[in-house]
C-alpha cells in the first residue's frame, strides 16, 4: 500500500455507520450525543462495482469513510507513453478506511487521484458544508473534529517529509 | 476496466436517480407556482428563515435544542408584531385613510400642474400628437381606482401569506437540513458532491444577500422616517415603510420609493410651472438622497457588493423580467434567483467541462 493512503489509524472488525464514525480518529473524541448529532449530518452513499467515487482533477468537497466494500485508488499519469500504462495503481482501501480528508480544509482543491469501487460499496460522506454546519451549531464538537483533522494532516505531512528526505538521499547515493 | 453489466446498472441507477430528483424538484416548484398565494408565502418564509437562521444557530450554540432555539425567535417576533400592530397600525391606517381621501385632490393638482407644463411647452408635445395631461390623468385615475378597488382583496391575500409564511419558516429552520439531506439522497453519485456544495453556496449567498438587503431597507426606512418627521411632512410612517419596501428592488426601487413623497411635495405647492422648487420639495428630495447616500457609501460596499456579483445590465434585465413574470414580488426576488442560477450554471459548467476527463 502507498504510504500516503495507508490508514495508520485503522481498527478491525464488522462495521456499521455508527461504529465507523465512532472508531474513526477524527471523531474519537466525540461523546455519544455528539456522535448522534454527527450521524444526522453525514451522508450514506452506495456505489456499484466499477463506479467512480471521484475522479482526479475534480473539485473535492470532503472525505469518505468506508462502511463496507473495497475502493481502488489510482492516478492518471499524463506522461505515460501508452494508454495501458496511463492508470497507475496506488492502493486499495477496505472497510473502516477513510480518504479525501484534505478536501475538508482546502478551498476548491482538486482531487489528486481517482477512487473507484471494486465491490458493492457503502460509504459515509462527510463534507466541508457538513463540517461548517457542525462548527456553526456545535462549536465545541467542531473544534474536536478539526483538531483531530489537523493531527491527521500533520502526520501525513510528517510522513511525506520523511519520504522526500529518503528519496533525496537515494537519488544522491545513486545519481 | 468496468464490465458491461456493471456499467449498465450504474447508468440505469444514475438515470433513475436524476429523474426522481428532477421530478420531485419540478413537482414542488409547480405546486408552489400554481397554487394561488403559495409562491408569496414561500418567498416570505425563506426571507424569515434566512433572517432568523443566525439567531437560531446562536441559541443552539448556547445549548438549547434545535426546536426550542427555533421557537424563541418566532415567539419574540410574534410578540413584537402584536405590540407593533397595537402601536403603529392605527397610525398607518389613519395616514392611509387621509392619503386615500386626499388622492382626488392630488390627482387634480397634478393634472393642472401637467397642463401648465403642457401650456408652456405644448408646441413640442403637440408635434408628437401627445396629450400629456389627459394621458397621465387617465393613468392616475386608473392606478388610484385600481388601488381602492383591489385593496380589500390585497389585504385578505396578505393575511393568508402572513399566516402561512411564519408556519413554513418555522419548519424550514427546524427541519430544513434534514429535508435537504433527504433530497440530496436522490442525486446521482456523479453529481452528489457538486450538488451538496452548490446547495451550501446558494444558501450562504442567499442568506447573506437577504440579510444585507433588509439591513439596507431598514436603514433607508429609518432615515426617511426621521427626516420626514423633522420637517413635519405628512404620512411620514407610510412613506418611510413604502421607501423601505421598494428599496428591496435594486436600482429602480429607490426611485419608486421617492416618487409618492416627491409628488405630494410637488402638488402641495401652487400648481404652476412658474413656481420654482420650494424648500419643502428640496428638503424631501434631500432626505431621500441622504438615505440613498448612506446606503451607497456605507451599506452597499460593506455588506451587499461582496455577496452578489452580477453586472448592472444583467440586474436591470432581470428586474424587468421579474416584473413581467410576478409583478413587484418578481422584481424583489429577481436578483437572488439570478445569482442562484448563475452559481448553478457556473458550477455545472466547470464540473462538466474542466474537471471531467
Amino acid at each position: 500500500m502507498n504510504f500516503l493512503w495507508d490508514n495508520i489509524f485503522k481498527k478491525k472488525g464488522e462495521q456499521t455507520a455508527q461504529s465507523v464514525l465512532k472508531e474513526n480518529i477524527l471523531f474519537q473524541d466525540l461523546s455519544e450525543g455528539e456522535l448522534r448529532f454527527l450521524e444526522r449530518c453525514v451522508h450514506i452513499r452506495h456505489y456499484h462495482i466499477g463506479e467512480s467515487i471521484f475522479r482526479q482533477g475534480e473539485v473535492g468537497v470532503g472525505m469518505y469513510l468506508i462502511i463496507k466494500g473495497r475502493i481502488e485508488i489510482h492516478v492518471v499519469d499524463p506522461q505515460a507513453s501508452d494508454e495501458a500504462s496511463r492508470e497507475v495503481f496506488i492502493t486499495e482501501l477496505l472497510s473502516n478506511d477513510f480518504f479525501g480528508e484534505l478536501s475538508l480544509v482546502e478551498d476548491n482543491g482538486r482531487r489528486t487521484a481517482t477512487a473507484v469501487a471494486r465491490e458493492e460499496t457503502t460509504l459515509i460522506g462527510f463534507f466541508k458544508p457538513d463540517l461548517l454546519e457542525v462548527l456553526a451549531r456545535r462549536p465545541a464538537m467542531g473544534t474536536k473534529i478539526t483538531l483531530r483533522l489537523a493531527e491527521v494532516l500533520g502526520r501525513r505531512l510528517k510522513e511525506t517529509t520523511e519520504k522526500v528526505t529518503e528519496l533525496r538521499r537515494i537519488l544522491k547515493d545513486h545519481p | 476496466m468496468i464490465d458491461p453489466r456493471s456499467a449498465f446498472i450504474i447508468r440505469r441507477e444514475r438515470r433513475w436517480r436524476l429523474f426522481s430528483f428532477l421530478a420531485i424538484l419540478l413537482t414542488a416548484a409547480a405546486i408552489v407556482v400554481l397554487i394561488n398565494g403559495l409562491l408569496a408565502s414561500c418567498v416570505l418564509a425563506f426571507v424569515i428563515a434566512y433572517l432568523c437562521a443566525p439567531i437560531v444557530d446562536f441559541l443552539e450554540r448556547e445549548g438549547l435544542r434545535r426546536s426550542t432555539a427555533t421557537l424563541i425567535p418566532f415567539l419574540a417576533g410574534g410578540t413584537l408584531v402584536v405590540i407593533g400592530t397595537i402601536l403603529i397600525l392605527p397610525l398607518i391606517t389613519e395616514q392611509l385613510e387621509v392619503l386615500i381621501s386626499q388622492l382626488p385632490r392630488y390627482q387634480r393638482d397634478l393634472t393642472s400642474l401637467i397642463s401648465s407644463i403642457e401650456a408652456r411647452y405644448g408646441v413640442y408635445l403637440s408635434t408628437g400628437q401627445i396629450n400629456l395631461s389627459q394621458n397621465i390623468n387617465h393613468w392616475i385615475i386608473g392606478r388610484t381606482g385600481d388601488l381602492s378597488v383591489a385593496l380589500p382583496s390585497i389585504l385578505s391575500q396578505s393575511f393568508t401569506v402572513l399566516l402561512l409564511a411564519p408556519f413554513f419558516a418555522f419548519f424550514m429552520l427546524k427541519d430544513g437540513n434534514a429535508v435537504a439531506r433527504s433530497m440530496l439522497a436522490f442525486v446521482p453519485n456523479q453529481f452528489f458532491e457538486i450538488a451538496l456544495n452548490l446547495r451550501h453556496q446558494i444558501n450562504e449567498q442567499l442568506g447573506g444577500f437577504i440579510r444585507a438587503r433588509f439591513l439596507e431597507a431598514a436603514i433607508v426606512g429609518a432615515v426617511v422616517w426621521i427626516g420626514l418627521q423633522i420637517i413635519g411632512f405628512p404620512y411620514a410612517t407610510v412613506l418611510a415603510i413604502f421607501a423601505a419596501v421598494t428599496n428591496l428592488i435594486p436600482y429602480l426601487g429607490p426611485i419608486i420609493g421617492a416618487v409618492p413623497a416627491v409628488l405630494i411635495a410637488l402638488v402641495s405647492q401652487e400648481a404652476s410651472i412658474d413656481t420654482t422648487p420650494t424648500v419643502t420639495l428640496l428638503l424631501v428630495s434631500s432626505i431621500y438622497l441622504l438615505a440613498q447616500l448612506i446606503d451607497i457609501v456605507f451599506v452597499i460596499p460593506l455588506v451587499v457588493a461582496r455577496i452578489v456579483d452580477l453586472h448592472p445590465v444583467t440586474v436591470v434585465v432581470m428586474i424587468i423580467a421579474g416584473a413581467e413574470v410576478a409583478g413587484i414580488l418578481g422584481m424583489v426576488i429577481a436578483i437572488p434567483v439570478a445569482s442562484a442560477v448563475k452559481l448553478t450554471f457556473n458550477a455545472l459548467y466547470l464540473h462538466l467541462t474542466n474537471f471531467r476527463d
